[in-house]
C-alpha cells in the first residue's frame, strides 16, 4: 500500500470548506476543562449544521434524563448545564440525547429485516463471515487523485497523473455544486447515495444532497415498487452500468457505477458505508424513523462527509475494503513484542480493545480476555479517526459504535496521536472512563518511547511495506 | 410468493409474465393502458399489467440518465429476473421471470434475451415491423391482434403439462439465434453447389433464393446470415421431416424428457389460444384476418413433394390454398415461400413477389419447372448426403461435451442432445455461471464480435470435479465441459488443445 503522503494537507480551500461542515476545534490539550470541550465539539462537530426540524425527534424528552452516567462528582453539575446550554445552539444536544438513550438501550440485537446473511447486527464476532466477494481485480479507473479543477471535466474520474506529488487528494466533498441535471455528475464512474426509506437524500458523493432531494425520491420510487410488488430489487444493468441497491431497515443504500466490478463487490462496498454510518450513528437511527418516517437524517452526519470520503477513496486503494482483513505494519518481532506487552497490560485493566496503528497499518492489537475486533470494525474505525481532523490536534474521546461488534450501542474511543502517523484507539464500554484511558495512555506512550517503538515505527513507514531482498 | 413446495400452488403468473409496450403511446393520463401491445398472462388484472409496464418505462428512463447509449437489460431482483429487450425503437419487450434454486429455475439472462429477439425477428419476417403495423392502424388492434396470436403459438412450443419451460441451465449448450451446419465431403459440396445452380435457374430471371436443409441442418444457402437463421429457425421449428412425421412438435420439445405432447393435444391448444384471444381483443379487431405460421400441425407434405398449408388462406372457390409469403429483413421484399421434400432434404425457395406476375399461377408453373429440372439432381443430393451422415451422434467427440459459436457466421454446433442429457446438474450449473461471465465481458466490449482482438478465457472445477473451460478468439467461442478428466488443470487445458487442433483447426489453441 503505498503511503498516501498527500493525506495531511488539505488545501486553504478545502479548510474553508470543512469550516463550513464543522467548527474548528480550538483546545488546550493540558486542561481537564478543555478536554471535556473537546468532546463537546466533537459531538457538536458530529451532530452539528441544520436547524431543528418541527417535524424531527422532538429534543425535550432528553434533557429531562438525569446525567448520571458520569460519576465524576465535582464535573457533573458543569457538565450537563454545559449540555444544557448547548440545546439552544445546536443540535447536538438531540444527538446527544440520542447516544445517551442508547445506554439505556443496552445490548439489544436487532433482527436484520432483510435475512441476508452478512447483516452487521448478527452476533458480530469476527471469522463469522467469509470473504464473499470475488477477488475482484477492479482496475484503478475510480481515480479520486487528481488536481482540483473548477470546471466540471468528464476525465476527472478516470484520469491516472502520473506523479502523485502533484496531485492531492482532496479530502470531503468536491463538486458540491453539481446536481442530476449536470452533464458531469452523470457522467461520474461510481456514484454512492444513501437515503431514507421515505426519499430523503442523507449522503450523496457527488453533489449536494439537498438538491438530489428528487433523483433521491426516483430511487426510493424504484426500491419501494418493487417492494410493492413482493419482491427486492438487487440489481439493475445497463450497458456498462450497474445500479446496485442494498437495503437496511429504514435506510436505503444505492450504487451507480460503470466500473468493471461484480455485482458482489459493489454490494460489500455498499455494506460497508452502511457500517460507517452506524459507526457513527449506531442502530438507533431505526427507532428514529420508525417514531417518524419524515425523519430528517442529515443534521446527525453533518460533518462527516470526510469519513465516506474517505472510505469511498480507499475501495479502489486498500485491499483490507474486500479481502475482509487488516494489514500489519512490518516490524521487528522484538519491537511488536514490546508494542504489545504493554497494551496487554492496559487491556487488563478494563479497556476493551487497545490498538496501536500507524496509518490504516496495525502495530498492534489486543482485546479484553481474548475478545476479538473484526476487521470491517477495524477498517471503519481507522477510516473514522484518520479522516477526522480533531482527533490529530488533541486527545479525544469519542463515542463510537462498532457494527460487527454491537450495532445497537455505543463504546467509547479514546483517541490520541502519538505521533504524525501513529495513533493509539482505547476502547471502553463505559462513557466515564476518560482519566483512566489517559492514564493509561500516558504509560503507554512513555513505554513506547522507552523502547524505541515510535522510532522502528516511523522508520518501518518510510521504507514502505515489504520488501523481498536480493 | 414463493416457489417452495411447502407454498400452495404457484399461479402461472409468478412465473412467467412477458409484455410487449411502445413507449410512444399513452402518454397522457387515463390512456395507460394504450401502451400495451401484448401482455402474458392475458388474464393478469390492468392494475398488475400496468405496474409491471411502470416498472420497466420507470428503469428505462432512470437507466438512460446514466447509460443513454446502452439500454436497460436485466433487473435482477430476489425471486424474478426482468429481461429488458428493445426490439424496435421505443418498441420494448420485457420478460418477468421466476427464479428458484430448488427447481429448474435458474436462467442465464442473455438465453432468456434470445428467445425475445427470435421472436421479434420471426414476427418481423411473417408479419413485418411493429412500427409498420401500429402507423397501419393506430389503434393498436391490428397489431394486438397479430402479437398475440403470434406469441402464444411460439410458446406453445415451450408449454410442459401447463407450464412454459423456458431455457435454463440444462441448455447451456445451446445458442439460439445460430444455424446448424452440416459438414460434407468434398464430391458431396460438389454435387450441392451444382444442385443450387439448377434451382437458380429454375428460379430463372426471378431473382431467387434457396436454403437446403438436409435432417434439422443447413447445407447451403442463398441468404444473407440473418435471414437464413431466420428461415433456419422457421423451418426446424415446422418444416423439417421430423416435425412433419411427428404430428408438427417441435426440437425443443423433442428434447425435453417426459411427455411431448401429441399432435391433438397441440391443436387442442392452439384453439385455446385463439379462445383467449376473444377474451382480450376488442370486437372491432373481428375482422382481422391473422395468419399464424406458427400453429402447429399446418404443414403436410403434398403428393408431388412439395409442401403444403392452409396458413395463408385458401382461395375462393378451388379452396386450393394461397401460396405462403414472407418477408426479408434487410430488403424489405416481400417473397413467395415454397417448400419442397424429398426424404431428409428440405428445399426452401423464395420467390420475390413482384417479379412473379402472374401471381399463383406462376408459381405452380416454377413448381412444375423444378420437378422435370431438378428432381433428379435432387434426390442424387439426397443419396449422398444420407450415405455420409454419420447419423444423431454425428457430431458426438467422445470424452468432451462442447459447445462451439461462430459469432461472425452464426453458426454454432454442439454436442448432440443425447449426449448433453448424461451430463450432472452440477456440471450444467457451472458451465450455465462461466457463459453468464463470459456474457457480462462480451457486453463490456472485452469479448469481442467486432474488434476481433481480445482473446478471453475462462476455467473453473465445478465441485463435482468437473472442468467447464471456455475460450473466446477472433468472434468465436468455444465452450467444453470435461466431466471426467484428471485432476490437474494442465490436462484439462490439453484436453481444450487437442480439441481445437483438430475440430476447430486450432483456432482456440495457444501458442
Amino acid at each position: 500500500m503505498a503511503s498516501d503522503s498527500s493525506y495531511a494537507s488539505p488545501s486553504s480551500d478545502e479548510e474553508e470548506e470543512s469550516a463550513g461542515q464543522k467548527p474548528t476545534v480550538d483546545v488546550n490539550i493540558n486542561s481537564i476543562d478543555t478536554s471535556l470541550d473537546a468532546i463537546e465539539n466533537q459531538l457538536s462537530s458530529i451532530a452539528l449544521n441544520a436547524p431543528i426540524d418541527d417535524g424531527t425527534v422532538s429534543s425535550t424528552d432528553y434533557h429531562e434524563e438525569p446525567v448520571s452516567e458520569i460519576d465524576d462528582g465535582s464535573l457533573r453539575e458543569s457538565v450537563s448545564e454545559r449540555r444544557r446550554n448547548s440545546i439552544g445552539e445546536s443540535s447536538s444536544s438531540r444527538g446527544s440525547g440520542l447516544w445517551r438513550n442508547n445506554l439505556e438501550v443496552g445490548v439489544e440485537l436487532e433482527p436484520e429485516g432483510d435475512g441476508a446473511p452478512s447483516s452487521p447486527s448478527s452476533s458480530g464476532y469476527a471469522g463469522e463471515r467469509g470473504s464473499s466477494s470475488s477477488a475482484a481485480s477492479a482496475s484503478d479507473t475510480d481515480v479520486i487523485r487528481e488536481i482540483r479543477e473548477n470546471g466540471s471535466s468528464m476525465c476527472d474520474d478516470g484520469v491516472v497523473p502520473l506523479d502523485p506529488a502533484q496531485a492531492q487528494w482532496i479530502r470531503g466533498k468536491r463538486h458540491a455544486d453539481e446536481d442530476d441535471g449536470s452533464i458531469s455528475w452523470r457522467k461520474r464512474k461510481k456514484h454512492f447515495f444513501i437515503l431514507s426509506h421515505s426519499g430523503k437524500p442523507i449522503y450523496s458523493r457527488y453533489g449536494d444532497e439537498h438538491k438530489l432531494a428528487g433523483f433521491s425520491a426516483t430511487l426510493q420510487a424504484i426500491i419501494s415498487f418493487v417492494e410493492n410488488g413482493g419482491d427486492r430489487v438487487k440489481l439493475v444493468r445497463a450497458g456498462k452500468h450497474q445500479v446496485v441497491f442494498l437495503v437496511k431497515g429504514p435506510i436505503y443504500l444505492v450504487c451507480i457505477s460503470c466500473t468493471e466490478e461484480p455485482y458482489e463487490s459493489l454490494r460489500g462496498q455498499l455494506e460497508l458505508l452502511y457500517g460507517q454510518m452506524i459507526l457513527i450513528l449506531t442502530r438507533s437511527v431505526d427507532k428514529c424513523f420508525e417514531k417518524n418516517p419524515k425523519f430528517d437524517m442529515t443534521p446527525l452526519l453533518g460533518g462527516t462527509d470526510a469519513v465516506f470520503s474517505s472510505l469511498i477513496h480507499s475501495f479502489s486503494r486498500n485491499p483490507a475494503t474486500f479481502l475482509h482483513a487488516y494489514t500489519c505494519l512490518p516490524l521487528a518481532y522484538t519491537t511488536r513484542q514490546a508494542a504489545g506487552a504493554i497494551l496487554q497490560d492496559v487491556a487488563d485493566t478494563g479497556v476493551l480493545f487497545a490498538i496501536l496503528m500507524c496509518k490504516d497499518k496495525v502495530v498492534s492489537l489486543v482485546g479484553l480476555q481474548k475478545s476479538s475486533l473484526h476487521p470491517d470494525d477495524m477498517l471503519l474505525l481507522a477510516n473514522f479517526v484518520m479522516s477526522s481532523e480533531s482527533f490529530r490536534t488533541s486527545e479525544s474521546f469519542s463515542p463510537i459504535c462498532l457494527p460487527r461488534y454491537n450495532p445497537m450501542a455505543f463504546l467509547y474511543a479514546y483517541v490520541h496521536y502519538l505521533d504524525v502517523d501513529t495513533y493509539l484507539t482505547l476502547l471502553t464500554t463505559s462513557s466515564q472512563a476518560f482519566f483512566h484511558l489517559k492514564e493509561c495512555r500516558i504509560q503507554i506512550e512513555a513505554v513506547l518511547k522507552k523502547s524505541n517503538v515510535l522510532n522502528e515505527v516511523e522508520r518501518s513507514l518510510s521504507d514502505g511495506g515489504m520488501r523481498i531482498e536480493d | 410468493m414463493g416457489l417452495s413446495s411447502a407454498a400452495t400452488t404457484t399461479t402461472p403468473s409468478d412465473l412467467l409474465k412477458f409484455c410487449i409496450f411502445d413507449l410512444r403511446r399513452g402518454q397522457h393520463e387515463g390512456e395507460e393502458l394504450e401502451k400495451i401491445l401484448f401482455f402474458f398472462p392475458a388474464d393478469l388484472p390492468f392494475p398488475a399489467q400496468l405496474s409491471v409496464i411502470g416498472l420497466s418505462e420507470g428503469l428505462i428512463t432512470f437507466t438512460r440518465i446514466f447509460s443513454p447509449e446502452a439500454a436497460c437489460e436485466v433487473i435482477e431482483a430476489d425471486m424474478h429476473s426482468h429481461v429488458f429487450f428493445e426490439a424496435e425503437p421505443d418498441i420494448w419487450m420485457v420478460m418477468v421471470v421466476a427464479k428458484s434454486k430448488e427447481t429448474e429455475a435458474i436462467w442465464r439472462i442473455e438465453a432468456l434475451r434470445s428467445v425475445l429477439k427470435e421472436i421479434h425477428s420471426l414476427f418481423v419476417m411473417f408479419h413485418g415491423s411493429i412500427r409498420v403495423l401500429l402507423d397501419k392502424e393506430p389503434g393498436g388492434g391490428l397489431t394486438r391482434s397479430h402479437l398475440f396470436t403470434f406469441i402464444m403459438d411460439y410458446l406453445t412450443d415451450f408449454l410442459t403439462g401447463n407450464k412454459f419451460t423456458l431455457p435454463n441451465f440444462r441448455d447451456s449448450l445451446k445458442e439460439r439465434g445460430t444455424v446448424q451446419m452440416l459438414t460434407v465431403g468434398r464430391e458431396a459440396a460438389i454435387e450441392v453447389q451444382s444442385l443450387v445452380g439448377v434451382l437458380d435457374s429454375c428460379m430463372a430471371n426471378t431473382l431467387g433464393y434457396s436454403v437446403i436443409l438436409f435432417q434439422d441442418l443447413l447445407v447451403s444457402t442463398t441468404l444473407t446470415p440473418d435471414d437464413t437463421t431466420n428461415l433456419f429457425s422457421y423451418g426446424t421449428l415446422r418444416l423439417t421431416p421430423r416435425i412433419l412425421s411427428s404430428g408438427g412438435t417441435s426440437t425443443w420439445s423433442y428434447l425435453r424428457k417426459g411427455n411431448v405432447p401429441s399432435q391433438a393435444e397441440l391443436a387442442s391448444r392452439s384453439a385455446n389460444t385463439l379462445s383467449a384471444l376473444d377474451g382480450f381483443r376488442d370486437p372491432s379487431s373481428d375482422n382481422y384476418r391473422i395468419v399464424r405460421p406458427l400453429q402447429h400441425g399446418k404443414w403436410s407434405k403434398g403428393k408431388d413433394g412439395f409442401l403444403v398449408t392452409d396458413i395463408w388462406g385458401v382461395e375462393v372457390g378451388n379452396l386450393v390454398p394461397t401460396t405462403p409469403t414472407l418477408w426479408l429483413q434487410q430488403t424489405e421484399h416481400k417473397m413467395y415461400l415454397c417448400v419442397y421434400q424429398h426424404k431428409s432434404l428440405t428445399i426452401i425457395l423464395l420467390i420475390p413477389v413482384t417479379s412473379m406476375l402472374n401471381g399463383e399461377e406462376g408459381i405452380s408453373m416454377l413448381k412444375q419447372q423444378l420437378l422435370e429440372n431438378a428432381s433428379a439432381k435432387i434426390f442424387k443430393v439426397e443419396e449422398k448426403l444420407a450415405k455420409g451422415w454419420g447419423g444423431e451422434n454425428a457430431y458426438h467427440v467422445k470424452g468432451y461435451r462442447y459447445l462451439l459459436v461462430d459469432g461472425d457466421r452464426n453458426i454454432s454446433r454442439a454436442s448432440p442432445p443425447g449426449k448433453v442429457t448424461t451430463l450432472a446438474k452440477e456440471s450444467l450449473l457451472a458451465l450455465n455461471k462461466v457463459r453468464e461471465d463470459f456474457d457480462l465481458e462480451k457486453n463490456r466490449g472485452n469479448v469481442d464480435a467486432v474488434n476481433h482482438e481480445k482473446d478471453l478465457e475462462i476455467c473453473i472445477r465445478a465441485k463435482n470435479n468437473a472442468w467447464v473451460i471456455a475460450r473466446s478468439t477472433r468472434g468465436k467461442q468455444l465452450y467444453i465441459l470435461l466431466e471426467k478428466a484428471n485432476e490437474t488443470l494442465l490436462y484439462a487445458s490439453e484436453a481444450v488443445e487437442k480439441f481445437s487442433d483438430r475440430y476447430c483447426n486450432g483456432a482456440f489453441s495457444l501458442d
